[in-house]
């Protein structure tokens, strides 16, 4: 940051001479303090997970969730400002329900990843405006079924003249999971990351090999890997206490049936008992009051 | 001399990320006179510090009822507190005109907490200075949520916000495990001993500086009825006030002074 | 040739006239839509002691031309509503996509679970039915809304085109109002105070009955129906169901068109 102080840093939307935006720069800073983001594609279905860190003894456990809902088959989990991330979060929904008014169906993943790419680059862009201070993580399921209209009634003729042509060769939908920077830059992911313990975090999804056509992670196991690499990038700052928040999406003959829902309590249970586990070896001191064993 | 450059408006990110317009908004709160919240598993009570500017002038007014199920506490600037609830009450108003229900806690925690989120986000507007603690008993029970300039919402099981409020909040932390359980004169008693924490030196909690309100269910042929918003204030607060914090101290009067 | 380029490409005067204007004006007032194109016929309901059904059939009609056979009228809102249409299926599409869009905003708008209950929907419909006919452009519909309400009893309400709201523990649309209501009113000798004292299977049995009579007797309706009954464990919904045991021996009794014309 040697440009500090020469005053291409204090407007959004100013190019320095050597071609930085600074302000969005600083809205990546204001990220990398977050609570710990990740999301798992998998071939079954996409995990999204996130450190969340008490602050407060006086917060009501189990509540103020931060992973979100944007439409029956996407949700969305941000990492830096929440209430950035909730903005966010807002303009995914009316992104999602104006494309059903246009569509007369569900928003697939890239286009929303396209729509709220090009909703945070906008902010960039004046000097009225300040970039958004999160980076988003969205995972989703494009739902591999032929698809009736919203607000659909009837079906015509299953066959014959007027009816449904065969087309069972055609590969519908499958899992989709995008990265969304305070730039507005956005790429799609086997493996994301963000806020505190991302390197971490990206260190542990690399081992995964998601990327690989033979990948053999099941959901469930994309599950268990994702609370336990939370559990790891948690490591670095495990004075504060955290309560781990996880959502998945199936394909429609999956656990959720192509809906975006919180992973059930037994298996987010089961889930944290194998990470806390999976600690033990590297750390004698490990056990399940962590937090205690500090002092 | 060393000059803050980033801290002239809401759209600035310092280089650390931090934005400071809405960190110097979130010290306007701590301006304000305390006010506490708690909930219980029937009722949410607010407990508010009320001050005067001087002797002769009338108090001011910390907790605002928005509907039946739902109110304010506020510690800050009034007059956006007075935006901020006005437009909860329009909001409350509007959900039982559509759907003739009462409006969920967290939806309208949330819009508000939407927009103070644009104020921060766009040149020309300001953070609102004031944060908020919103009571309120829904068909999931009694909620207190914590509002403050930067957008932020959280739900929690007591909070306390506004000048010297750290003792309040410690009294709560120490009672924290007890709260869920308390009927409603025990949780009263709660707010009122934590406000009381907050006081300056020579203050007593008295009528004119003390509000009170309390929401909850109330247990009706098996039935869970709402036991409407009601605000204890002059007065009102008297007998609660006999009953809870005079005799808390050990049964004399000056007990409390030495307190804190 | 006319110098003015306004008049290029276009019909010459002196050959055609001077162009008649009043062509592009309408002497009407801009109108909204005046009457239903294509509808769906009588939806019943009926309320018993843990619950409500509600039947409606399959058809759509372009005027008397049985144009949809395979039309679903009765639409679910989760977790325990049902509402069933009659009249305009475009403008109960319409609905049915706003109920659609409003369940997803209250399933995801806050993090827990609040529901919005058969009474909060026919609210929020009767609204709605009331500001389009304000508006002089009404959606066509007369609507069924059935499930439970606060208080987890059965609730039973209509709203029609005009935003009027009505609620009686049977309930009949379109041509069942005139046919079906007297029919099911037998199970209610003292209205609401008898509710308590129909079962579940006196009402399926009720509603059926009259579906075969509507089907008897009104021209717009055909033997194919769903059929929905909510309680407290939810909504059975049966899409494709048929009339059984038909018997149209009345129908020698009746003269006086189609081939016996006396």
């Amino acid at each position: 940051m040697t440009s500090i102080g020469t005053g291409y840093d204090l407007s959004n939307s100013v190019f320095s001479p050597d071609g930085r935006n600074f302000q969005v720069e600083y809205a990546v800073k204001a990220v990398e303090n977050g609570g710990t983001c990740i999301g798992i594609r998998t071939k079954h279905g996409v995990v999204l997970a996130c450190e969340k860190i008490i602050s407060s003894k006086l917060l009501k456990p189990g509540c103020n969730k931060r992973i979100s809902t944007i439409d029956r088959n996407a949700g969305i989990v941000t990492s830096g400002l929440l209430p950035d991330g909730r903005h966010l979060t807002t303009r995914g929904r009316d992104e999602a329900s104006s494309w059903r008014q246009t569509y007369k169906a569900p928003i697939p993943m890239s286009a929303l990843a396209s729509r709220l790419g090009g909703y945070v680059q906008a902010y960039t862009l004046y000097s009225s405006v300040r970039p958004f201070g999160v980076t988003a993580i969205l995972g989703g399921w494009d739902s591999e079924a032929e698809l009736g209209v919203d607000g659909q009634v009837g079906n015509g003729p299953a066959a014959g003249a007027g009816g449904k042509v065969d087309d069972s060769s055609t590969k519908r939908g499958g899992p989709g999971l995008y990265m969304i920077e305070p730039s507005g830059l956005y790429w799609g992911y086997y493996g994301a990351a963000t806020g505190k313990g991302r390197q971490a975090a990206k260190g542990e999804l690399e081992k995964l090999d998601l990327a690989a056509p033979n990948c053999s992670l099941t959901l469930k196991d994309a599950v268990l890997e994702a609370a336990r690499i939370i559990y790891v990038a948690h490591e670095d700052s495990k004075d504060k206490e955290f309560e781990l928040e996880m959502t998945w999406i199936s394909a429609l003959d999956g656990p959720t049936k192509g809906r975006h829902e919180p992973v059930p309590k037994e298996l987010l249970e089961e889930a944290e008992k194998h990470a806390k586990k999976s600690l033990e070896p590297e750390d004698e001191d490990e056990d399940e009051d962590e937090d205690d064993m500090e002092e | 001399m060393f000059r803050n450059n980033y801290d002239n408006d809401s759209v600035t990110f310092s280089p650390q990320g931090r934005i400071f317009q809405v960190e110097y908004a979130q010290e306007a709160v701590k301006q304000g006179s305390v006010v506490v919240g708690l909930v219980s598993k029937t009722h949410v009570v607010l407990t508010a510090l009320k001050r005067n500017a001087e002797e002769l002038s009338s108090y001011q007014k910390k907790v605002v009822g928005v509907d039946d199920h739902l109110g304010v506490a506020l510690a800050g600037l009034a007059s956006d507190a007075r935006v901020l609830s006005n437009f909860m009450k329009q909001q409350s108003l509007a959900s039982k005109l559509s759907y003739g229900r009462p409006i969920p806690i967290e939806r309208i925690v949330n819009m508000i907490g939407d927009r103070a989120q644009t104020s921060t986000q766009h040149y020309g507007k300001r953070p609102y200075g004031v944060g908020l603690l919103v009571a309120g008993v829904d068909d999931l029970g009694p909620h207190l949520f914590e509002f403050s300039p930067s957008g932020m919402t959280q739900e929690m099981l007591a909070c306390a916000i506004g000048a010297r409020s750290q003792m309040a909040r410690t009294y709560l932390e120490r009672h924290l495990d007890k709260f869920a359980d308390c009927s409603r004169d025990e949780l009263i008693k709660h707010g009122l001993l934590a406000l009381k924490e907050s006081l300056a030196q020579d203050k007593e909690l008295t009528v004119d500086n003390t509000s009170l309100a309390v929401i909850g269910l109330a247990e009706k042929d098996g039935r869970k009825k709402l036991e409407k918003f009601k605000l204890f204030d002059g007065q009102d607060v008297g007998p609660l006030l006999e009953a809870n914090v005079e005799t808390s101290g050990g049964g004399e009067g000056d007990a409390m002074e030495t307190d804190s | 040739m006319n110098h003015y380029p306004q008049a290029w490409g276009r019909p010459r005067d002196d050959v055609y006239g001077a162009y008649d204007h009043s062509y592009l004006q309408s002497a009407q007032p801009k109108t909204h839509t005046q009457s239903p194109a294509v509808t769906g016929t009588s939806v019943l309901g009926v309320k018993f002691k843990d619950g409500v059904v509600i039947a409606a059939d399959n058809l759509a009609s372009y005027g008397s031309l049985a144009r949809f056979t395979d039309v679903k009228r009765i639409r679910t809102f989760p977790p325990n509503t049902v509402v069933g249409f009659g009249g305009d299926v475009s403008d109960m599409q319409y609905l049915d996509r706003l109920l659609q869009s409003l369940d997803i905003r209250e399933n995801y708008l806050s993090s827990t679970d609040h529901v919005l209950n058969a009474k909060n929907l026919h609210t929020y419909l009767s609204k709605i039915m009331y500001r389009r006919r304000s508006d002089f452009n009404p959606l066509w519909n007369m609507l069924l809304v059935a499930g439970l309400d606060d208080e987890d009893k059965p609730f039973l309400a209509s709203a029609d085109l005009l935003g009027t709201t009505f609620s009686s523990p049977t309930l009949a649309t379109g041509f069942g109002a005139h046919l079906a209501q007297p029919l099911l009113r037998r199970l209610m000798p003292n209205d609401e105070a008898s509710v308590k004292d129909v079962t579940q299977e006196q009402a399926i049995n009720a509603v059926k009955e009259c579906m075969k009579v509507l089907f008897y007797r009104d021209a717009r309706s055909m033997d194919k129906y769903s059929i929905a009954v909510i309680t407290k464990d939810g909504v059975d919904l049966k899409e494709d169901e048929k009339l059984e045991n038909q018997s149209w021996a009345f129908a020698d009794q009746i003269r006086g068109y189609g081939t016996q014309v006396n």
